[in-house]
C-alpha cells in the first residue's frame, strides 16, 4: 500500500545510509549494466519527482524536517541539474507532479515510481548491503523495470528516466554546543566530539527506456561525526552543483564497454 | 495517531536490563482525563505556523499523495461519500478540512496522519455494528488532530531527547572528572526517557478518547458505543488466542504507547458517563450504516475467513450475528468451519450452508457448497437442486461447466 510505499523509501535511505561506515567523509559507488554508455548528444530526459528533505539535526539527535530549507534545496538542486545536463546535450524534463508527463496518466506515473522503488530496494540490498546474488556475479548491473518502463518511454517520447533521492542535515546549535562539550570532556577523559553531525544521503538511479533496464545506479554519502562540519549544503547553490557533480557528472561506461574501449586502443 | 498502534514487545525491550528502573517507574497512577476538558485547540482551516510543524506537514504532503493514488483504495464513491460525511459531522471545528481515504485491509484500525487525512482500514467497518461505533473510532482520530498531538508528541520527543543527550553527556564528563564510570546510570537515565516517551503517547491517546467521546454526544450517537467496541476487540484477542492456545498479548502495560484494552475500556465508560445527558435521545444509526457497507460486506467477511484466524473469525461472525443472523453470516460461518478442516468441521460447515440458503440474501456460493456437502453426504437429489439453484444465480460461474457434470 502507500503508506508502506512511503515507508520504504524511507527504510531504503535508512539502510543506505547505516551502510556505509561512520567515517567523516564523502563516499560514492555506483553500477552500471555491462553495455552501459553514458547518455550523450541529443537525448531525452525526464527526471521524476526529485525527492529532496533537508532538516534539522536536533540536540538529540533527531531530525526535524524543514520546508524552508527543503524548498530552498530543491530549487538549488534542479537549477543544479538543469546546467549539467545542458552541459552535456540532453533535453531534460523535471516534473514535481505526476500529472505533469504528457501523454501518462497520473497513476501509471505512480505505478512506474512505486515499482522503481521496489527495484532500488532490491539494488540496495543485493550490491550495497553484502546480500550478493551468485548469479549476479560479473554482470554489472543486472535489474529491469520492465515493460512499465518501456511504455512510459512509449508514451512520452523519452529515452531515459532519472530517480533522485537527496537528504541533507544541519546541525542545530545544541547538535554543535553537545559536541563542544565532548570535546571539553577530552581534558578530563571523557573524549565525546564525535557524537554525530550531519550526514548527506543521495542516490540515483538510471533507466533506459527503450528496453526497461536500469542501466545506472550511485549512491552518495557525505557525513561527519562532528556537528558544524558538513561536506556541502545542498541549501546552497554551490552544494547543490556539488552534490549533482558527485552523483551524476561522474557516470561510468559498463564493464563491457569499458573492456571494448580498452581493446580498441 | 493510529487507533490501535503495533505495540512494542516488552519482553524484547526489557532484555535490555532495565527491570529494576522499570518496576520503580511503574508505581505513579495517573489520573482520568476528563472531555470536559478536551477542548479543540485548532479552529478551522488550520494552518501551521511554526518552523517544526510547517516541517511535518510538507513531508506528508507526499505521503497524502502516495496514500490518495494507492491501489489498495475501496473506490467506491457512495461509501467514501458516507465516510466524508461522518467525518464532518464528528470532525469538529476542522470537520471541513478532513481528508478520509479507506483502504482495503482486513485489520481493525485507523490512523490520522499529522495534516488531517486519516486512514480508515476495512477491518475496521466489518467489526463495527452500528454508525456510532465507526463515528466513535473517527472522532477519537479527529480527536488527535483536533488536540494537535502529532506535533505536541514531536516535540515532547525532541525536548525529552535532547534533555538525555545532554544528560548522558554531562554525567559523562562529570563522572570522568571526579573518576566514576557512570554508563550504568546513563542507561537508566535512557530507560526512563523511554518510558515517558510512552507515557506521553498513552495520555494522548486517552486524551483523543475523551474528545471522541464528546465529538460523538454532541452529534448525537450513544457515547456507550465507543467502550462497546474495546469490550469487543478484547473479546476477539481472547477467541484468536484459545484457538492457538496462547494467551492474549499482554504486552501492554508498561510500554505499550495505547492505554491497555481494560484500562481504557474502563475509562471510555466512565467518559461516556461523563458526557452523556439525561433524558437526551441518541441514535446508533444501525440501518444507515448497515445499508452503506452492504455492497462490501462480503468482501469485509470474505477477507476476515481468509486471514485464517478460526477462533476471532467465528467470535466476529457471532457477534455481528447479535444483531440477527442472514444468509451472508451463516455461509461464512460454514468456510470458517470448512477451511479449519478439524475433526467434524465438515458437517458443521454443512450445517451452516444449509441454514444458510434459508435466507433471501444467500449469496450463490452458499448453494454451491450446500450441494457439495449434500452431495457428499449421498443427497444427490437434493444436491442437484442447490447446483441448479447456484447456476441460476451465477450462470457465468466459472466452475458452471463442473457444477453442470456433478449434476449429470
Amino acid at each position: 500500500m502507500a503508506i508502506r510505499n512511503s515507508a520504504r523509501t524511507s527504510g531504503l535511505a535508512l539502510a543506505l545510509g547505516l551502510s556505509v561506515t561512520l567515517a567523516g567523509c564523502v563516499q560514492s559507488r555506483q553500477y552500471a549494466d555491462l553495455q552501459f554508455t553514458p547518455p550523450a548528444g541529443d537525448y531525452k530526459l525526464l527526471v521524476l519527482r526529485p525527492d529532496v528533505t533537508v532538516g534539522s539535526l536536533t540536540t538529540g539527535g533527531m531530525v526535524e524536517p524543514r520546508a524552508d530549507w527543503t524548498d530552498q534545496a530543491r530549487s538549488a538542486i534542479v537549477a543544479a541539474l538543469r546546467a549539467q545536463q545542458l552541459a552535456r546535450g540532453g533535453q531534460v524534463t523535471i516534473v514535481e507532479h505526476r500529472n505533469e508527463v504528457a501523454g501518462v496518466s497520473a497513476s501509471e506515473l505512480a505505478d512506474m515510481e512505486r515499482l522503481n522503488a521496489v527495484v532500488d530496494e532490491s539494488i540496495v540490498i543485493h550490491k550495497y548491503l553484502g546480500d550478493y546474488l551468485p548469479t549476479k556475479v560479473g554482470k554489472g548491473l543486472d535489474w529491469t523495470v520492465g515493460e512499465t518502463a518501456v511504455s512510459l518511454g512509449r508514451k512520452s517520447g523519452y529515452d531515459y528516466a532519472l530517480f533522485l533521492h537527496a537528504e541533507d542535515q544541519v546541525a542545530s546549535t545544541g547538535r554543535i554546543a553537545l559536541a563542544v562539550l565532548g570535546l571539553a570532556g577530552c581534558a578530563v577523559g571523557f573524549c565525546a566530539p564525535n557524537v554525530g553531525g550531519a550526514t548527506q544521503l543521495d542516490y540515483a538511479s538510471l533507466v533506459d527506456l527503450k528496453t526497461g533496464e536500469v542501466i545506472w545506479f550511485n549512491v552518495v554519502r557525505a557525513g561527519s561525526e562532528v556537528p558544524g562540519i558538513k561536506f556541502g549544503d545542498l541549501r546552497t547553490p554551490a552544494g547543490a552543483a556539488q552534490m549533482v557533480d558527485r552523483l551524476l557528472n561522474r557516470m561510468k561506461p559498463g564493464a563491457a564497454v569499458a573492456r571494448q574501449a580498452r581493446e580498441q586502443r | 495517531m493510529c487507533w490501535r498502534c503495533t505495540q512494542f514487545s516488552r519482553r524484547s525491550l526489557l532484555a535490555g536490563g532495565g527491570i529494576a528502573a522499570a518496576s520503580l517507574a511503574t508505581g505513579s497512577a495517573q489520573a482520568r482525563i476528563r472531555p470536559a476538558d478536551m477542548v479543540p485547540l485548532i479552529g478551522p482551516g488550520y494552518k501551521p505556523v511554526d518552523k517544526d510543524e510547517i516541517g511535518l506537514w510538507q513531508q506528508m504532503e507526499r505521503v497524502e499523495e502516495e496514500v490518495a493514488g494507492s491501489n489498495l483504495l475501496i473506490d467506491d464513491p457512495a461509501l467514501n461519500a458516507y465516510l466524508k460525511n461522518i467525518i464532518g459531522t464528528v470532525g469538529g471545528p476542522a470537520a471541513q478540512d478532513f481528508r478520509i481515504y479507506l483502504a482495503h485491509i482486513p485489520e481493525f484500525n485507523a490512523v490520522m496522519f499529522p495534516t488531517g487525512f486519516a486512514v480508515i482500514f476495512s477491518g475496521l467497518l466489518l467489526r463495527m455494528r452500528n454508525e456510532a461505533q465507526l463515528a466513535g473510532v473517527i472522532a477519537h482520530e479527529s480527536g488527535h488532530f483536533l488536540r494537535r498531538h502529532m506535533i505536541r508528541s514531536w516535540r515532547d520527543m525532541r525536548r525529552k531527547s535532547d534533555l538525555f543527550a545532554i544528560g548522558a553527556m554531562v554525567a559523562g564528563v562529570a563522572g570522568a572528572g571526579v573518576g566514576v564510570y557512570t554508563g550504568d546510570y546513563v542507561q537508566l537515565a535512557q530507560l526512563g526517557t523511554m518510558l515517558s516517551l510512552f507515557h506521553y503517547s498513552r495520555e494522548i491517546e486517552a486524551e483523543a478518547d475523551a474528545t471522541g467521546a464528546r465529538l460523538i454526544e454532541q452529534a448525537g450517537y450513544p457515547p456507550m458505543e465507543m467502550a462497546d467496541i474495546w469490550q469487543q476487540l478484547i473479546n476477539e484477542e481472547n477467541a484468536s488466542a484459545a484457538y492457538r492456545r496462547k494467551h492474549r498479548d499482554r504486552g501492554y502495560s508498561l510500554f505499550a504507547t495505547h492505554p491497555a484494552p481494560e484500562s481504557r475500556m474502563v475509562d471510555l465508560r466512565a467518559d461516556a458517563a461523563d458526557v452523556t445527558v439525561a433524558g437526551k435521545a441518541y441514535d446508533n444509526r444501525r440501518a444507515r450504516y448497515l445499508d452503506a457497507i452492504a455492497a462490501i460486506r462480503p468482501m469485509l467477511l470474505d477477507d476476515q475467513v481468509k486471514l485464517n484466524d478460526p477462533g476471532a473469525s467465528e467470535y466476529l461472525i457471532e457477534t455481528l450475528a447479535q444483531d440477527g443472523w442472514n444468509g451472508l453470516l451463516r455461509y461464512n460461518e460454514g468456510e470458517v468451519w470448512r477451511l479449519r478442516n478439524r475433526n467434524g468441521d465438515d458437517v458443521r460447515a454443512a450445517q451452516s450452508y444449509a441454514a444458510a440458503v434459508v435466507y433471501p440474501d444467500a449469496p450463490a456460493e452458499a448453494w454451491r457448497w450446500h450441494g457439495i456437502s449434500l452431495m457428499k453426504a449421498g443427497r444427490s437429489a437434493e444436491a442437484k437442486q442447490a447446483f441448479a439453484h447456484y447456476l441460476a444465480m451465477k450462470p457465468d460461474a466459472p466452475d458452471a461447466a463442473w457444477v453442470r457434470q456433478m449434476m449429470g
